[in-house]
């Protein structure tokens, strides 16, 4: 079980904000792109004929000598692409059962609000598409909360890809990304990701990335790649990599901003969840 | 700097596989991280072709090539040789003295004695006798330091003049004829007038520190005078300035009055005061209002006794002063026909002397005295320390037209001129005496302060203690004691502290403190039986805080090598070690151990 009862309860008050209008399939609750038959008046414009004569504006007929019929706002569903990314570098401390929890989190409360989802892993060099589950009512939460659980971090690493398939979807919503980012050309992922219509970026690193505990002469091997790097672990180095550590963070989060998406840097704690639910309600990614 | 175990210093030779071990190059342990993106510009790459590398001389590795020679040189054991005055067996004298209250000199005494005790090796053996009132040997051929220590510690200031002679007698005793004995003696040399020739086989440690001394000089009573007890104070000012002082005057403890001294540096002041103050009771005379280098000698007590009257007849010219002198001291009146008690010759024929006698310059000298010669206008240079009839008189100012040049075999001179002998006691036919060799007239002594007081002290030792007014000695006097038929005595000394002596016990020698000493007996059921107050006043010479050089000798048997100390270095290297160590510990990880970092563990 990814998430508690309490929270699951916590996160049945809680939706995901939009702040830009959405282009979906079906109807839903979010401002849509397009006119349609909400209650909400939009504009006027001149009858052609095969319009809803329901429409015309008697009023302004009577008044002005001219046939208008009146124009509503449409209101569309949010469909939401969840990608988290799975990995080898994600299976260290506990990086990625934090980044299934928290892709959970997210999942459950879109599920809530009957946005219509889609589940996603980061594809494997030369992909052409992602993998993962579609649902629209939270009765899927099921299969998706199984499908997470799962899931194994030996996945793809085309993290540029994930980025381009998403960009190139049709029914565009908003994205969220569940990652360390710790792969090349992670900037212009985020870029990418930057022409949906908004989401977040969920930063996952562990406590052990953000001030190791080494000393001595090492070498360090990539979990992904297995390239190694000889490295004289001394408080100077230990600190000169802290200060490297912020400044990545640092800048996927103005590079997040830039594009238009949230960034929430989540340490892979006990606490990681409950922590990252207060920063996206502070910073109104969730209300 | 010499070693004990120079082999040791063959460790150095490590450092070469120490060095070795830095060119050798290291086998990297392997660990896994999510990335190395992060790490690049940390590399340090090392050739993987070749098992050395270039040596590197690192703060790490002088330092560890400092502790490695360090442990060497500690485990070589370093010493330096160091002048000490122990020797095989040295016996340390320690001068207990009043005089050695002035400034510290004791503490200074006991801090070195102290300081030889714990420098002393398992093969030294030191004895330790105090030289005070009665000497003792306090511990002796020890090889325990803390049995030393125990020793010197009981040493306590008193107000006696020390016995160096018998001191030096007991600590000959305690010579060992296998090993070589020193003699240390820890004294100021004070007034040790019986010392004249070098002392053989021993060395004097000088302590002759010295400060502002103000002092009682004379405190007695049996001064004529009208009303209650009339009290002799004589205050003197061994300062090197002028000071001023209040002398508190105590019955039993209260206050009953006080008297002011401006004193001019070296000056003595004489006082006739009188006091309530009756039989039994305890008088004391406090100085107050100063701070000065010997507070054993700012106080003195007496203790008013009643006496019992004597008669005295007066032989010979009969003085008028004499005269005066009996009519006027309490406890003492003419015999008036009847055969006296104590006879004073003044003058006349002295030979047929059948009781105590007070004999002044007779014309016919009793036997075992002889007239061989006169001496005009002599001069006193010698009064017998301790001795109870001059205690705290100063006979210095004493004029003399002409004194008689005597041979007098077994009586003992008490006042000299030089080696002539103006005043001596000893006894005639089996009765005390006292004989003065010049006439009382032809000086300027009845018209000294001390006149009455020396002649009340006199009489009343020619009557067997009987007549004077108080009950005084000087300090380190034993005191009698007469317990009841299987009781005890409970002697409490001044400072409070209380001893129960058996019945056996006849006398209490624990009397080295000035000040008053209450006697209390108790019978077989424990019940009061009696009690009894005695006061020991502090030997006023000892107030001087005069110093001198004893002269001593050392044989052959010191040698140079007896009188030196191996001292290791061991503390002093041990310390720059473990500094180094932690140089080395903060150089290598460049901050405190608090985080306590685990080696080598990345993920769990």
């Amino acid at each position: 079980m990814l998430l508690e009862p309490q929270l699951r309860a916590r996160l049945e008050r809680l939706a995901l904000a939009n702040r830009t209008r959405l282009r979906g399939v079906w109807g839903g609750r979010h401002r849509s792109t397009r006119l349609g038959e909400s209650l909400d008046f939009a504009d006027y414009r001149e009858y052609n004929p095969g319009d809803d004569y329901r429409r015309i504006d008697y009023n302004l007929w009577a008044r002005l000598g001219v046939v208008l019929i009146r124009l509503f706002e449409a209101e569309d569903e949010m469909p939401l692409q969840i990608v988290i990314d799975n990995s080898r570098s994600m299976d260290f401390g506990d990086k990625f059962p934090a980044a299934q929890q928290l892709t959970a989190m997210v999942t459950y409360m879109a599920l809530i609000s009957g946005e219509r989802i889609r589940l996603a892993t980061v594809p494997e060099p030369g992909s052409s598409g992602l993998v993962g589950p579609w649902a629209r009512h939270v009765s899927a939460w099921p299969k998706m909360e199984t499908w997470l659980e799962d899931l194994d971090p030996d996945g793809g690493t085309d993290l540029v890809a994930a980025s381009r398939i998403v960009a190139s979807t049709v029914s565009r919503g908003p994205i969220v990304l569940v990652s360390d980012l710790l792969q090349p050309g992670w900037q212009q992922a985020i870029d990418l990701f930057g022409t949906a219509r908004g989401g977040v970026v969920l930063h996952v690193l562990s406590p052990a990335e953000l001030d190791p505990d080494l000393t001595g002469d090492l070498t360090l091997r990539d979990i992904e790649t297995r390239s190694e790097v000889p490295v004289s672990m001394s408080g100077d180095a230990v600190e000169r990599y802290k200060a490297r550590v912020q400044g990545f963070a640092g800048e996927a989060s103005r590079r997040c901003r830039r594009v238009g998406l949230d960034y929430v840097l989540a340490t892979a704690d006990t606490e990681v969840l409950d922590r990252t639910l207060r920063q996206l309600v502070a910073g109104g990614t969730v209300r | 700097m010499s070693f004990l175990a120079p082999g040791a210093l063959g460790l150095m030779a490590l450092s070469i596989p120490l060095i070795v071990l830095y060119m050798l190059r290291s086998r990297r342990q392997r660990f896994e991280v999510p990335s190395v993106l992060l790490w690049s510009g940390e590399e340090q790459f090392v050739s993987a072709a070749l098992p050395w590398q270039r040596l590197k001389i690192t703060g790490v590795l002088l330092l560890q090539l400092l502790t490695l020679i360090g442990f060497a040189v500690l485990l070589g054991r370093p010493f330096f040789r160091e002048q000490t005055l122990l020797g095989p067996h040295t016996v340390l004298i320690v001068d207990s003295s009043g005089s050695m209250a002035t400034a510290g000199r004791l503490d200074d005494a006991l801090g070195q004695a102290r300081s030889l005790a714990s420098d002393a090796s398992e093969a030294q053996l030191i004895s330790v006798v105090e030289a005070g009132a009665q000497s003792r040997v306090l511990v002796a051929f020890s090889r325990e330091p803390d049995d030393v220590l125990a020793a010197i510690d009981s040493i306590a200031p008193g107000g006696t003049t020390e016995d160096l002679a018998g001191a030096l007698r007991l600590a000959r005793g305690l010579a060992t004829p296998d090993r070589p004995t020193t003699l240390l003696i820890l004294s100021d040399g004070g007034i040790a007038g019986a010392i004249e020739e070098p002392v053989a086989n021993a060395q004097h440690v000088l302590f002759d520190s010295r400060g502002d001394n103000l002092a009682i000089t004379g405190f007695g009573t049996g001064v004529p005078g009208e009303g209650a007890t009339r009290l002799f104070l004589e205050v003197t000012n061994f300062s090197v300035g002028p000071e001023s002082v209040t002398a508190r005057l105590l019955v039993d403890g209260l206050e009953v009055g006080s008297e002011a001294f401006d004193l001019d540096a070296g000056e003595r002041s004489q006082r006739i005061v009188a006091v309530d103050a009756g039989a039994g009771q305890a008088v004391s005379a406090v100085l107050g209002g100063q701070n000065d280098a010997n507070p054993l000698d700012d106080s003195a007590s007496l203790v008013l006794s009643a006496g019992t009257d004597l008669t005295v007849t007066i032989t010979g010219d009969g003085s008028p002063f004499l005269g005066a002198l009996v009519e006027s001291v309490p406890g003492l009146r003419p015999a008036a026909g009847a055969p006296p008690d104590v006879l004073i010759v003044d003058g006349g024929d002295a030979g047929i002397v059948d009781r105590p006698a007070w004999i002044i310059a007779p014309e016919t000298p009793p036997p075992g005295i002889t007239v061989v010669g006169r001496l005009e206008s002599p001069i006193v240079s010698y009064q017998r320390p301790g001795e109870p009839i001059l205690d705290g008189l100063d006979l210095s100012e004493l004029a003399i037209a002409e004194a008689d040049i005597v041979d007098a075999l077994g009586w003992l001179p008490i006042v000299r001129a030089g080696e002539i002998p103006l005043v001596l006691m000893g006894e005639v036919a089996g009765h005390r005496a006292l004989y003065f060799t010049f006439d009382i007239v032809r000086s300027n002594l009845p018209v000294q302060v001390t006149f009455p007081i020396l002649g009340a002290r006199i009489l009343d030792w020619l009557g067997g203690n009987r007549v004077a007014a108080t009950s005084t000695a000087p300090a380190g006097t034993a005191i009698g004691l007469t317990p009841p038929a299987g009781g005890t005595s409970l002697v409490t000394v001044p400072s409070g502290q209380q001893m129960t002596l058996s019945a056996e016990a006849t006398t209490f020698t624990g009397t080295a403190s000035p000040g008053v000493y209450r006697v209390d007996y108790l019978d077989q059921d424990g019940a009061a039986a009696g009690s009894a107050v005695a006061a020991r006043q502090f030997v006023a010479t000892e107030s001087t805080g005069d110093a001198r050089q004893i002269s001593t000798t050392l044989d052959d048997t010191a040698t140079e090598a007896e009188g030196t100390l191996l001292r290791e270095w061991a503390p002093l290297i041990l310390a720059i070690l473990l500094g180094v160590v932690l140089i080395e510990w903060w150089v290598a990880f460049g901050r405190p151990l608090p985080r306590g970092r685990r080696r080598a563990e990345v993920a769990s």
